[in-house]
Parts: C-alpha cells; structure tokens; sequence
C-alpha cells in the first residue's frame, strides 16, 4: 500500500475530483472486507460493513489531517464502525458447549480434526465478550502488532495488553476440555 | 492449550477477495452521496434573539403564575418593584399569548434537536 498515493488521492477528492476516490477503495477493499468478516464470519455482512465504512470515510476525508498514516486513520473507522454495527446487531454465534463432538473421534482424518480445532478456536473468539474479542480480532489482523491494534481501537496499548491476556486466558480455559484430546490422540 | 496453538491458528486466517461488483458498488454509493445536497443548517443567527426573547417572556409568564397562584392562596405577596417597560411588557405577553407561543417554540426547538441527535 503506498502512502503517498493515497495522500494524492486524498488530495485530489477534496479538490473535487470524486473519481480518485476509486483508488482508495481499489487499494483497501482487501483489507476492510477481511477485517469485517473476522469480526462476524459473514461475507454479504462483512461487504456490506465495509462499504459503509468506505462512504463513512468519504463523507470525513477532510477531518484526516496527515498527522497518521492514512491506513491507520481508515482502520479507527472502519473499527469504530465494525465493532458498534456488531453490538448493535450480533454476529450469529454458537455457544460453544453447543458445537457438536464427533460421535466416533479415533475415526476422522488430521485434516478433518485440524478444519474442527480451526473451527472452535474462531467460534470461541467470536462468543468472547464484546471488548475482549474485538482486541483479539484487531491484535491478529495487524499481525499481532499490539500497536497497531491499539491504533485502531483507539485504546492505550496497556488496555490492549490487559484486555488480549484476559481474551486469551478465557480461550484457554473454555477450549482446554474440547482440544487437549486431539493433541493427545495425535502425540500417541 | 498453549498460546502458540492459538497464535498459530488466528494468525492463520484464510484471506477472502471482495466479489466483483464492490468497488463499483461502493462507488455508486460515493456518487449518490456526493449528489445529494448538503444539509441547510439551522439558522441559529436569526433564531437566537427570537428564541432569548421567548425565554424571557416565558421566564415571566412563570414568575405571573407563581404572583397569581400566591394571590389565590391568599398570602400577601410583598410590593415587588417592577419597572414600568417590564410591567408593560408582561401586559403584552399576555394580551398576545406569546407565552403559548415560546413555549411551543422551545418544544419545536428541542425536538429538533432530539430528531438531529438520533439521526446522527
């Protein structure tokens, strides 16, 4: 993503040229849409979110002042919107005593076992209290940057660090019971 | 489970590509926005000396009531020295109903507000 390319786009949709406003949404449609689908596993949602946050970006593209990297400028938005469009209307999730064990394990293939750790492990975030599963979402989209999470949370990195150890000690206990098997199973 | 494990498998996350139409899509939308006309906004510089007026007269159609609710009861309400302008002034707001009328201008205000508030 280049920096300086989104400045000039920037640039050129306040002077009144709409059509620049293309690039940028050629260069962080990518990155918005993932973003939205990790926060709700859902693909029509996650386009949706992230139109919004792109036509929420249009409407304040004057109030980025360059003092932030335009990309870290977006994903406070984008952020901001995902997280109060998923308090507002939740994501459908599956408690995870509710996800079903497979009646026969010895029998299911690794492939298949790792698809179903893979599975509960993402369930699992997604039941995690609002505030712990927003951080922990953010922490592995920015490739566990804890600054950069903190950027986009608007929160101090202290926050960040209390709020994902918490997130994970509350994955480690509720997934403990459910994946300590498989690794059993395979290590045997 | 080991926080590796879990490292391993969020950090491990299967990239979707926006379907064809997005950045089209989005762009429609940018054009309908950038076509529709700003909003007016409010004319705060003519309204205001109205609506301080309305205050006032509403301030002293309150203190009116209070006298005559007083007078009722039968206390003895002191000498209040009100100055001729004023007392006139309190004879026209009367006369004309303009208490009726800030008042319903304070509650068409506040619901202006409170709509502009939840529309945003």
């Amino acid at each position: 993503m280049s920096a300086a390319q989104d400045q000039a786009d920037v640039a050129k949709v306040l002077g009144g040229d709409l059509a620049a406003f293309e690039g940028i949404v050629k260069r962080w449609q990518g990155p918005l849409v993932n973003l939205a689908y990790r926060f709700g596993r859902d693909r029509g949602r996650a386009e949706e979110m992230a139109q919004e946050a792109l036509l929420r970006a249009y409407r304040r593209l004057d109030r980025w002042r360059g003092e932030a990297a335009f990309s870290t400028w977006l994903f406070a938005l984008a952020t901001n919107l995902y997280c109060s469009e998923l308090r507002r209307i939740p994501a459908r999730t599956v408690a995870l005593d509710q996800v079903a064990e497979p009646r026969e394990p010895r029998r299911t293939d690794a492939a298949f076992e790792e698809a179903e750790r893979e599975s509960l492990v993402r369930n699992a975030v997604l039941a995690l209290p609002a505030k712990y599963r927003e951080t922990v979402i953010l922490f592995y989209f920015h490739d566990m940057d804890i600054a950069a999470a903190a950027q986009s949370l608007g929160l101090p990195e202290g926050t960040v660090k209390a709020r994902l150890f918490r997130g994970r000690e509350i994955l480690r206990s509720k997934l403990a019971g459910r994946l300590a098997a498989p690794l059993e199973r395979k290590e045997a | 489970m080991a926080d590796d494990d879990l490292d391993r498998i969020l950090a491990e996350e299967q990239e979707i590509v926006p379907s064809a139409g997005f950045v089209r899509s989005v762009m429609k939308a940018v054009e309908r926005e950038a076509a529709t006309p700003s909003a007016i906004p409010f004319p705060w510089k003519w309204a205001l000396p109205g609506m301080a007026g309305d205050i006032l007269a509403l301030g002293w159609a309150f203190v009116l009531a209070v006298q005559l609710l007083h007078g009722s009861m039968g206390v003895q309400a002191g000498p209040v020295a009100t100055p001729p302008v004023i007392t006139k002034l309190v004879e026209s707001v009367r006369m004309t109903g303009a208490g009726w009328i800030a008042l319903s201008l304070v509650l068409s205000l506040a619901s202006v507000k409170l709509s502009s508030r939840l529309a945003a």
